[in-house]
């Protein structure tokens, strides 16, 4: 437990250093994905405020459950459409059981050429919504 | 206080050898040694490690750059590298490879080198002349999934069948996990990402029992004919620090036939220190 107090305060004192991160992350994660949404801010608001044209708000929460019980995140964990699953610390095999999961709670099957083009808990719940609607 | 300027340099693998780093996180406490590893950074790098969610994530991220600029830089690759200097970009499918500079009267060696960590490891591993992939995993790591249901969905028949027919839970956990980190490292040596080989188009066999371990090889068996299986790819999986299984895989250059791959494992901390560890091949637990 010690050690655990002692690096969060290590990486704070570290990260303090850095100016506006949290814009910082949302622009470079779009630039990094080839999108162009400059505007867009880091927002802490949950996703079913944001207006798209994207999956459902129950979807993404679904997705949402699936990913924080994959990767062991307390309740109060911020996890929203937003939520890159490498940010939240999942691996390869972490993703690979995420998929499984919502194959297994969506009734549906997950190509690996799909599966690699998720990175966010919005992606899934995409592609998740565009497999229901093919069959 | 720790000097940047300080780093000894390396010795290039030969073609016949792979170098294999580690660093475990729970090692690095110093406040000035974590600030030295983000001085390292590329900007977008930082911006990576700190988007992270939580310290944990963000010191492993952070380690995991730190570890692999320094580690290139050292093998003196020419005068004008230093860590800080390194370019990298990610492949048309995402693996990253070190960007060098071009000049007429210079060519950079063939280096290849490919990263993977757990919360608790960081490993990189480094060839001349044969792109790699390595991939790590705690020993004890647990699976949500069904260990059967998930190797039904993604493994080979054949590996399901090898899986199914042990009986004891936590050996076929073991074994589960070490076949992942092997399929994941053949996956991350094409570089062309999870879709470019989908787990059920090929089988990771392991060799027939046999008194000494090293001796006991792992192929690779595809599945698809007409296979795009063309290359000579060769695996080892080693154990790092008792806690994790990492697996390797590269081409064989020329090796004979069965010549297990020479591994060498070093443990680190970037900047600071390294020694030799030998490499362990992991026996049933």
């Amino acid at each position: 437990m010690a050690s655990v107090a002692g690096s969060s305060t290590l990486m704070a004192s570290i990260s303090c250093r850095k100016p506006n991160q949290a814009s910082n992350f949302n622009a470079v994660s779009l630039a990094i994905k080839g999108n162009s949404f400059p505007s867009l801010k880091s927002c802490s608001a949950p996703s079913r405020f944001r207006v798209s044209c994207a999956a459902k708000p129950e979807t993404v929460d679904k997705v949402c459950s699936i990913v924080r019980k994959q990767l062991a995140l307390p309740e109060d964990s911020a996890v929203t459409g937003d939520s890159k699953f490498a940010s939240l610390g999942a691996d390869s095999l972490d993703t690979v059981e995420i998929v499984m999961g919502l194959e297994e709670e969506f009734g549906i099957s997950v190509e690996e050429e799909s599966a690699q083009t998720i990175a966010t808990v919005q992606d899934a719940a995409d592609l998740i919504e565009k497999l229901i609607s093919k069959e | 206080m720790f000097c940047t300027s300080a780093l000894s340099p390396l010795q290039l693998p030969s073609r016949m050898e792979t170098h294999l780093w580690y660093v475990l996180p729970n090692e690095v406490k110093s406040q000035s040694l974590l600030s030295q590893y983000v001085d390292l950074l590329s900007p977008l790098e930082k911006d990576h490690v700190f988007s992270m969610r939580g310290e944990e994530l963000q010191k492993s991220a952070l380690l995991a750059r730190a570890l692999v600029r320094t580690t290139i830089a050292r093998y003196q690759i020419h005068s004008r590298v230093s860590p800080r200097s390194l370019v990298f970009r990610k492949n048309a499918h995402g693996k990253p490879e070190v960007i060098w500079e071009q000049s007429d009267d210079w060519h950079p060696p063939p280096l290849h080198f490919n990263l993977s960590h757990t919360s608790s490891l960081i490993a990189c591993g480094v060839t001349v002349g044969s792109p790699i992939g390595i991939d790590v995993e705690e020993k004890q790591r647990t699976m949500k999934s069904n260990i059967l249901s998930f190797a039904k969905r993604y493994f080979s028949c054949e590996e399901v069948e090898v899986l199914s027919a042990i009986s004891d839970p936590e050996v076929q956990r073991h074994e589960f996990i070490k076949l992942w980190t092997l399929k994941e490292a053949y996956v991350k040596a094409l570089g062309t990402g999870f879709s470019g080989a989908p787990f059920n188009t090929f089988t990771i066999r392991f060799g027939v029992a046999n008194p000494n371990p090293e001796d006991s090889a792992i192929v690779i068996v595809p599945l698809e004919k007409p296979t795009n299986l063309t290359t000579n790819w060769q695996f080892a999986q080693v154990q790092l620090a008792g806690s994790h299984y990492a697996a390797i895989c590269r081409q064989n250059d020329g090796l004979p036939g069965g010549a297990s791959m020479k591994v060498i494992v070093r443990k680190t901390i970037p900047l600071v220190e390294e020694h030799c560890v030998p490499s362990i091949v992991p026996v049933d637990d």
